[in-house]
């Protein structure tokens, strides 16, 4: 699995020691000896990627760019690495959605599994995420009377109650049904349904 | 007059024939003594007289009248002048009785038994001063004692021996043999007491003569004198003070007969004592006056005794050993305790108060010393207490500061391992990584290195430092502290070395505690925690360390109090820390104290003397 790792250490010898290690795991490496130049160059969101963050850092530290990171929305995962870690500072972190939290000395194992971990979940809400724009941009393909069809079918309704209730024909519903499965790429109304409660539309 | 000696000589021999033995012999005599003595007034006949009289005065049955004439024969003489002098001591004691007559010196004795059937007949005669040879010449007459004194040259020359060892000349000074009175009978002795030795006369010569000649006499020699009355050319002399004219310029010591001659110069000899002649003289007189007869005293040796001149032994280097047996020393100088005695016993007595009071001073001294010993021992214990209390509070610090090196150093080992397993390993990373494992090897050995001298339990130790440097390396120690407390630490060395003599672990400790305890301070500020630490040089002997921060200050009312022991304004503070930062500046001559900073925020400093 490839990726980008991006590795926040004031520590250059450290650095340079898990630099050699990730891209001999086969990661592309970006290092920042402090927490403003990562922040100056945001990364991609959208290609794979962990930030391995140190605790203690001048300047910013490492819960802080959690903290600054998580304001602008950022969903890159992020696993901290510290010399020394204390109770309060890895629930802090952990708590803001670090992914792990690691204590140095770390084995390349631990350490890789982690960052693969991280990735993997990475991956999977972008996954997720990726599905339900894609519904989203189905949804604002409805017009505005296919869009009330599209949320009383998915609650049950009967096309003679939905007619009836937008005063309109039964046959007009059908066809107005008909035109929603097609445009949401769905076969059966069970999957329309899924797809309605994954949009938020229920509820 | 002689009607009336005879007239009471016969009465006391009918009062002797008609009583008994036993009966008193008081008043068998008038009590009255004539002296008569051949002296010219000098101090060996005043003594002599002198001695004779507190005798006489001792008496205490009853009183004895003294009467005296000097004749002063050693400068007048010849057919003329004694009859004169018979006459008028015929008429001036015509009517006064005497009981015995006293003459002094072989001349006068002479004169008096020639004069005696004349002027006192029968009236016994004491003599004071003859020598043995007068004595056997005078053949013993009636009624004739006295004091025998025994002062032959060879005695002289024997003194003479023992003041120059080498002696191999002995130069005589005096007038001619026959115009002397006591030391005539030299004259014919020198020839048998002086063989084997050279002998210089210089007899009977003009005194500036004489002056001349004793100083340039030879090496081995000695100088006997006799007695100088006269220059021959009609200048007289008391033979003492002549004496200290020639010894002015003798180039040789000055062996002398008389004791009056030991004072003018003389290095002493077998000398006449005048006194005790005339003590002696004296006591044969009164037993004389008190009844018993002349003729049954036998005459008493004595007068005589070695008698030397301490001054002149250590002219002439003369040791006491060498004299003859018995002999007195006078004028010894008084030793400088004999001569101030009051003084040098005071003296003594200070310093011995003063030795008493510098060894009590010394003790408590020592006591003191052992005591300031104790007191840094305690010191040190609780600077080593404070010290791993702040290792402990700076733990994560140190934990975070060895697991840093320690996490590069697995990563680095393990991706090598990774490397040595491909199949084609790239050796100059290899390289690179091992050289990276090297360098943080050392690091963490540093860093464990810092601790245990931080923690190390060790006596108080001055060492030549660098106080730049101990402030660098307790800043660097501070940095990960800080950094996880969000305070931004800075620190401003003064340019250069800053040569103190400290302990490094202790001054270290100094400088910890003030920025731990700053740190604490600002625990509550949300931002801009800031701890500035500086040194700079306070004129040319000391160096001044601030540690300032942007807290709260400290209250002023408390300035005063924040390094007395266990004052705290922390939930879990000791109140130790800047208790000990005092101690040790304090024990490092240093002074320390606190203030509020214009601008907000405490700011502590401490001076501290620079090397010289």
């Amino acid at each position: 699995m490839v990726g980008r790792i991006h590795v926040v250490d004031d520590d250059a010898s450290f650095r340079t020691a898990i630099e050699r290690r990730l891209k001999l795991a086969g990661y592309q490496v970006a290092t920042y000896p402090t927490a403003q130049q990562l922040l100056d160059r945001l990364p991609d969101e959208n290609e794979p990627s962990c930030i391995l963050l140190d605790v203690r850092i001048p300047g910013l530290s490492g819960p802080e760019l959690q903290g600054r990171l998580n304001e602008l929305g950022s969903t890159l995962p992020i696993v901290f690495l510290t010399g020394h870690a204390d109770t309060p500072t890895t629930v802090r972190t952990i708590k803001a959605g670090a992914e792990d939290f690691l204590t140095k000395p770390v084995g390349s194992e631990q350490l890789l599994g982690a960052i693969e971990r991280a990735m993997a979940r990475h991956a999977a809400v972008r996954g997720e995420r990726h599905r339900l724009e894609e519904m989203r941009a189905l949804v604002a393909g409805l017009t505005p009377r296919e869009r009330q069809v599209f949320a009383l079918v998915v609650r049950g309704k009967l096309n003679k109650q939905i007619a009836h209730e937008l005063g309109t024909t039964e046959r007009t519903i059908k066809a107005h049904r008909h035109q929603v499965m097609e445009k949401m790429k769905v076969q059966s109304l069970a999957e329309l349904v899924t797809l309605a409660d994954r949009l938020g539309v229920l509820g | 007059m002689i009607k009336t000696v005879s007239l009471r000589g016969l009465i006391v021999g009918l009062v002797a024939l008609l009583a008994p033995v036993s009966v008193s012999a008081q008043e068998t005599r008038p009590h009255s003594v004539l002296v008569l003595d051949q002296s010219d007034g000098g101090t060996f006949y005043f003594q002599l007289l002198s001695g004779l009289r507190d005798v006489v005065a001792t008496h205490d049955d009853a009183h004895v009248t003294l009467y005296s004439e000097s004749l002063d024969l050693s400068r007048f003489g010849g057919p003329a002048f004694e009859e004169g002098l018979k006459r008028y001591l015929k008429e001036k004691y015509q009517d006064t009785p005497i009981g015995a007559v006293v003459t002094v010196g072989a001349a006068t004795t002479d004169m008096v038994l020639k004069w005696r059937a004349e002027l006192w007949p029968g009236l016994p005669i004491v003599f004071a001063m003859l020598d043995e040879m007068d004595f056997a010449r005078i053949k013993s007459p009636p009624d004739v004692t006295g004091v025998i004194v025994q002062l032959p040259l060879a005695d002289e020359i024997k003194v003479a021996r023992a003041v120059v060892p080498d002696l191999d000349t002995i130069a005589l000074v005096g007038d001619t043999w026959d115009g002397l009175v006591v030391y005539r009978n030299w004259g014919g002795e020198v020839a048998s007491a002086a063989a084997g030795l050279k002998v210089i006369e210089i007899v009977g010569q003009k005194l500036s003569d004489i002056r001349k000649q004793v100083a340039e006499l030879p090496a081995r020699s000695a100088i006997i004198y006799s007695a100088v009355f006269s220059d021959g050319e009609g200048k007289y002399y008391l033979p003492s003070i002549a004496l200290g004219l020639i010894a002015e310029k003798a180039n040789r010591p000055i062996v002398v007969a008389a004791e009056t001659f030991l004072g003018p110069g003389g290095i002493g000899g077998y000398v006449l004592l005048p006194r005790k002649i005339g003590e002696e003289a004296a006591k044969l007189t009164l037993r004389i006056l008190d009844g018993a007869r002349a003729a049954e005293i036998p005459p008493v040796y004595g007068g005589v005794k070695p008698i030397f001149n301490w001054q002149q032994m250590q002219r002439w280097n003369v040791s006491e050993s060498s004299l003859p047996d018995g002999s007195e020393i006078r004028f010894r100088e008084p030793t400088f305790i004999e001569k101030y005695r009051w003084q040098s016993m005071a003296i003594m007595a200070a310093l011995l108060i003063q030795a008493g009071l510098i060894a009590f001073l010394l003790h408590e001294r020592h006591l003191r010393r052992d005591a300031e010993v104790e007191s840094r021992n305690r010191m040190s214990e609780l600077a080593h207490v404070n010290r791993n209390a702040t290792a402990g509070e700076l733990s994560s610090s140190i934990a975070h500061e060895l697991n840093q090196p320690l996490g590069s150093i697995l990563t680095n080992a393990e991706t090598a391992e990774l490397i040595l397993k491909s199949d084609n390993p790239d050796l100059g990373e290899i390289r690179e990584i091992l050289a990276d494992i090297k360098r943080d090897d050392q690091r963490a050995g540093e860093v464990i290195r810092r601790l245990r001298a931080f923690l190390k339990r060790t006596p108080f130790e001055t060492k030549d430092v660098d106080l730049n440097e101990i402030m660098n390396e307790a800043f660097k120690f501070l940095s990960v502290q800080a950094s996880a407390r969000n305070v931004a630490l800075y620190l401003q060395t003064a340019p250069g070395t800053l040569r103190i003599k400290g302990d490094p672990v202790q001054l270290q400790q100094v400088v910890l505690n003030l920025v731990v305890n700053s740190m604490d301070a600002m625990a509550a500020i949300p931002y801009g925690r800031t701890v500035i630490g500086r040194t700079e040089l306070n004129g040319g002997s000391t160096v001044e360390i601030s540690i300032s921060d942007s807290g709260p200050g400290v209250p002023p009312d408390k300035l005063a109090q924040v390094f007395d022991p266990f004052y705290t304004t922390k939930d879990q503070g000791m109140g130790i820390g800047l208790s000990i930062a005092r101690t040790i500046i304090l024990a490092h001559n240093g002074q320390i104290w606190a203030e509020n900073q214009s601008g907000g925020g405490a700011a502590f400093h401490f001076t501290l003397p620079l090397a010289a």
